[in-house]
């Protein structure tokens, strides 16, 4: 008789300690994570692109992702509106002397940094000291340029050559207090800036922000914004639906209708500034002639690609640059053509046994470069694709391992001297590409204080680029964004980097 | 007792030591130069001698390895290249979140597992029993990736219940602390079914039930306390698996933890990282066996030291 | 009484018929497996797959859709319009080679080391159980996934990272069986005879170690194939080139609520082949691998 009992007594044993197991989960973790409920006047903010660091001037500050970050925690000089057009931040008005060498930047009266001490051109030429001397990515726009204090409240930038582009490109010139050491990781903890908000909480995966009460344009309203680091897309999304993220960008088209049917959600595209960006190293043996690279221009089918994968967010680039920049000038597009590829690489005697090597990051752009390797494999001509991780992929960028290049290049100064003048010339060493007639040109479009005569000119230097195939530009991309309703004074940013000092949060 | 544990004890630090020998000859003979990756393309050759020289890379190999050693005895493997400050710091921040998603792994599976042996083995070869130990075959078989990314389909996706990936609230522990616990849960349920339904088949359980003890009494009195014995031992000794399963758990869902940062470390070539982490994995791993085989011995006190290896 | 004489007669024949069900469950592991070996080796040659070529007019199509074809993707296709079934067809093939290649690797050396450790005892077997003490320090997936993840990628490095921990079991295997077979009357009466100690270890302890061994193989096969698709999962050690069932579940993750068969249908076929090397792994344990395995 005891035996029959046995049976549910076992079971009801169990089902009690399967109760307290999920008890002691939940208390478990309940202690362990503290609680954040979304209390009013918080807004978290999904990143998608990894920031290892804020200092805008180390190797890794002029990325997508430390970019955002710095940008709410310092200031500038100037900063570029989301139409492309300028606007003061920390200076008031800059101006250029007769041959665009010297520029005066008046700054701002009554500055204070988060610490309560008042900006002075001390801090600013200081700090574009440290942005040279580290040799940071976006250092290279201002190569032997110095900066000078003429009183308290105006500096001066004095140009190597002719240059003027000096107020667009001071849109990535960061600055800090006057005396922060090249590897001041103290300072970083704590940074001290001008910006709208204040570092509360700095880890690789979460970065809390809060106002800055001394900021000059008013502190933000929100109580804290916190970016919290997203790599990857569905979490992305699901947690943007589900209210635990309130703002996400770079939602590509297979997700975006079904972003458009939450009615919690405010969806908009914005034309950035990036272009999809392949280069061809020219230095490679088999990349030498410009037959060849053009003929693998002409071998991939970019409309269907694009229709295919990017109907809503991409468009047929026809340019190096993208409309909205100063220095587009439209060119013809590249046909598709398999066949004419085919001879052009037999006539000129390109090797079909060669095996090519295409590098990118990201596997936001995995599908996009398998489907370029694939038609490419259709004329004969063999890609070994290599998705890389970010750190990787850069060294082997600038050390030009790989044939082709993927990038999606923007060009946040909105300006074609940052990628066409920047990137192109033989110094800059960047696609294995030399051409001293296109030098000459990038050097006077430089140097020009006229702005037609700087159309001008950067349009031939496309037209050389895009002849030359020093790259393939497939793609002008469009950034779509969503926002939770809950938000209000959120605008899209062409460059992937919105400004949250506006931010507001419904009640 | 005091003499076996010190004798364990040399024997974890020699097991340090030759770990610690392993990481140095792995990342030694893999492609890839350390100066240049921690420098970039762009620097000058009195750049790369200077730091070849301050890193130590210029003197012999065996020299490189003994000053390593030094180092790793105070827990320093230098900086990570990628965030410019001390490796093991960063390990160490990281720290805190695996072990939060393994306690949680640990209960479910423990009281889960307990639960599934006792109702299994009190009744050996019932229906209940079969479909019990069936079950376990099937939970240590599924991939624990895919299981996640099944979880995150049902639970996130389609029900809209849990969140599907991060960290931060209880919610985000619930998929990655069920999906890491599920292989986990199936070892215990198994461990403590053979137990249970050995200790049914002693004369002294006859004995209890001829006392009038009910089935309940039996279970809970004396066959669940013989099954924690085994239970103990094998959460002390299964923490590497669980530490191997926390690798791919937190990668599917994205958990901050020390197994996605040494995923990113060794995509990378983040070294000094990579070093660090898998260091501290095994320290932890060395303590946690060397306790479990402690507490064994002290629970039952049938089991000599002496003996084990 | 009668009641209870009639209730054990009826066990009697539902033990009986339980007997029988078993026996036929019994064989379903060997026909399932013999079903992945043919479709592994048969399949390419039938369905043809390229892993670099995609189709993007035919992306994210449902099983049993259409293609442009005009076949059928009866697994339906993943992100860049590639047939899932064809995957699951070549990432068997992956898995499968890669599987017996460790396996076979791991008990060459894991026999090898534990039948000398076993035999000769002394410093060899102190040597073995310290290095394996070491190893077993790490788990096993990080130590596969640091070595893996050092060198360029290829099967070579795969099989080579999995084999760093996986001939661990075969050691301590052999090394049992080994122990206990050197206290034998003929092993002592041929080493009395004056024959090589390598002679006895081939004819008279090796052969001994090749029942557990096999029960251990077999188990060991799952869960190299696991680590092996873990591994791909995360993106570590196999080539682009390679198709494996990993690489296709994670490509399939961003798609999970629209395209749920990208990373499900991969899934089932691994999580089918563990389960029945599992049950085969065990029946196989309990006829050969008696007092020495686990």
């Amino acid at each position: 008789m005891t035996r029959s009992l046995a049976l549910p007594a076992t079971r009801r044993t169990a089902l009690a300690m399967l109760a307290a197991a999920t008890m002691a989960l939940t208390a478990c973790s309940a202690a362990t994570s503290g609680g954040t409920d979304s209390s009013n006047g918080e807004v978290v903010v999904a990143g998608t692109y990894p920031i290892d660091s804020i200092d805008p001037d180390g190797p890794q500050g002029g990325g997508t992702g430390p970019q955002m970050a710095e940008q709410q925690i310092f200031s500038r000089l100037v900063r570029t509106k989301p139409d492309g057009s300028l606007e003061g931040d920390l200076a008031t008005s800059w101006k250029p002397d007769s041959t665009a060498t010297q520029w005066t930047l008046t700054l701002r009266q009554g500055v204070k940094f988060s610490d309560g001490k008042t900006l002075t051109s001390a801090d600013v030429v200081d700090s574009f000291k440290r942005f040279i001397d580290l040799k940071g990515t976006n250092a290279a726009n201002f190569p032997g340029y110095t900066m000078t204090a003429t009183s308290d409240n105006e500096v001066v930038l004095k140009a190597s050559k002719p240059d003027a582009a000096v107020p667009r490109k001071l849109a990535v010139f960061f600055v800090l207090p006057a005396g922060v050491a090249p590897n001041d990781t103290a300072f970083f903890e704590h940074p001290v800036g001008t910006g709208p908000f204040k570092l509360e909480k700095f880890s690789p995966n979460e970065i809390a922000l809060v106002p800055n009460p001394n900021y000059y344009g008013g502190a933000p309203k929100v109580k804290r914004v916190t970016i919290r680091k997203m790599p990857e897309l569905a979490s992305r999304l699901t947690a943007l639906r589900t209210g635990e993220v309130d703002v996400a960008w770079g939602i590509p088209d297979d997700q975006l209708s079904q972003v458009e049917s939450d009615s919690n959600l405010t969806v908009k595209t914005i034309q950035s500034s990036a272009v999809f960006t392949m280069w061809f190293n020219s230095s490679t043996p088999a990349l030498r002639n410009a037959q060849v690279r053009r003929a693998l221009w002409e071998a991939v089918d970019f409309p269907t690609i694009i229709k295919q994968l990017y109907p809503q967010t991409g468009s047929l680039s026809d340019s190096v640059v993208s409309p909205q920049t100063l220095g587009y000038v439209a060119q013809q597009p590249v046909k598709y053509d398999p066949a004419a590829a085919k001879a052009a690489l037999t006539a000129a005697g390109f090797d079909f046994n060669t095996k090519l090597r295409l590098q990118f990051a990201n596997a936001e752009f995995r599908q996009f470069n398998q489907a370029v390797v694939s038609d490419l494999e259709k004329i004969g001509v063999h890609v070994d694709l290599l998705e890389k991780e970010q750190a990787v992929f850069t060294k082997d960028l600038l050390a030009l391992n790989w044939d082709i290049n993927f990038q999606q290049l923007s060009n946040p100064m909105l300006d074609a001297a940052n990628t066409i003048g920047r990137l192109y010339p033989c110094a800059a060493k960047r696609n294995g590409y030399c051409n001293p007639q296109l030098d000459k040109l990038l050097s006077e479009a430089g140097a020009s204080s006229d702005e037609q005569e700087r159309v001008k000119l950067y349009g031939e230097a496309t037209q050389i680029i895009w002849q030359d195939a020093v790259g393939m530009f497939p793609m002008a991309v469009k950034y779509a964004y969503a926002w939770n309703k809950r938000l209000a004074g959120f605008s899209p940013d062409p460059n992937g980097l919105p400004d949250f000092s506006h931010l507001q949060v419904r009640s | 007792m005091i003499r076996v544990v010190v004798k364990r004890l040399l024997i974890g630090v020699l097991v340090m030591w030759g770990a610690a020998s392993l990481i140095f000859v792995i990342v030694r003979v893999a492609p890839g130069d350390p100066v240049s990756i921690l420098l970039g393309p762009d620097a000058g050759q009195d750049q790369i001698d200077q730091l070849t020289a301050s890193l130590g890379l210029d003197r012999p190999m065996f020299a490189q390895y003994l000053s390593y050693l030094g180092h790793a005895v105070r827990f320093d493997f230098g900086d990570s290249y990628l965030f410019g400050r001390p490796a093991m710091a960063e390990v160490l921040e990281r720290l805190p979140a695996t072990a939060e998603l393994m306690l949680a792994s640990t209960l479910i599976a423990v009281v889960v597992g307990l639960a599934l042996g006792l109702l299994a083995g009190g009744r050996p070869g019932t229906a209940v029993d079969r479909v019990v130990s069936a079950s376990t075959i099937a939970l240590q078989s599924f991939p624990t990736f895919w299981v996640g990314i099944m979880l995150i389909l049902i639970f996130a996706l389609a029900l809209r219940l849990l969140p599907s990936a991060g960290s931060g609230t209880p919610a985000h522990l619930v998929l990655p602390a069920v999906t890491l616990a599920l292989p986990f849960t199936a070892i215990v349920a198994r461990l403590t079914r053979t137990s249970v339904a050995d200790t049914m088949r002693e004369p002294y359980i006859q004995t209890a039930r001829s006392k009038g003890l009910t089935e309940r009494q039996v279970l809970l009195g004396h066959a669940l306390r013989n099954s924690l014995i085994p239970v103990v031992t094998i959460v002390g000794l299964h923490m590497g698996g669980l530490m191997g399963g926390a690798v791919i758990v937190e990668n599917v869902f994205a958990w901050p933890g020390l197994g996605s940062l040494v995923v990113d470390s060794v995509s990378n070539r983040d070294y000094q990282v990579v070093q660090a982490a898998t260091f501290l994995i095994a320290g932890i791993v060395m303590l946690f066996n060397l306790v479990a085989d402690l507490v064994y011995s002290q629970l039952d006190p049938r089991i000599r030291l002496e003996g084990t290896s | 009484m009668s009641v209870l004489v009639d209730a054990r007669s009826g066990q009697q024949v539902a033990a009986r018929r339980a007997h029988a069900t078993r026996r036929w469950l019994g064989r379903i592991p060997y026909v399932v497996l013999a079903l992945y070996a043919v479709i592994g080796g048969v399949g390419p040659l039938l369905i043809d797959y390229d892993p670099v070529h995609v189709s993007l007019d035919d992306r994210l199509l449902r099983p049993g859709s259409h293609l442009s074809t005009g076949a059928t993707a009866w697994f339906g296709t993943d992100g860049v319009g590639r047939d899932v079934l064809a995957q699951v067809v070549y990432g068997a093939r992956t898995s499968v080679l890669i599987g017996v290649c460790t396996v076979a690797v791991s008990c060459l050396v894991g026999v090898a080391i534990g039948t000398v450790a076993g035999y000769f005892r002394g410093w060899p077997d102190m040597v073995l159980a310290r290095g394996i003490d070491i190893l077993l320090a790490f788990p096993a997936i990080l130590l596969t996934i640091v070595i893996a993840g050092a060198f360029e990628r290829s099967v070579l490095v795969v099989v080579v990272a999995l084999s760093a921990t996986a001939w661990i079991s075969f050691a301590r295997v052999t090394r049992s069986v080994a122990l206990s077979i050197r206290e034998r009357a003929w092993v002592d009466a041929a080493r009395v005879l004056g024959v090589r100690p390598v002679s006895i270890l081939l004819r008279h302890i090796v052969p001994f170690t090749a029942g557990p061994v096999v029960a251990l193989a077999t188990l060991e096969f799952a869960l190299v194939v696991l680590a092996e698709a873990g591994l791909s999962f995360l993106g570590i050690g196999l080539p682009n080139s390679a198709v494996s069932w990993g690489q296709t579940i994670a490509n399939g993750k961003q798609y999970l609520e629209s395209a749920w068969w990208i990373s499900a249908l991969p899934g089932i076929a691994l999580s089918l082949l563990i389960i029945n090397i599992g049950i085969l792994g065990d029946q196989l344990t309990a006829r050969y691998g008696r007092g020495h395995l686990r």
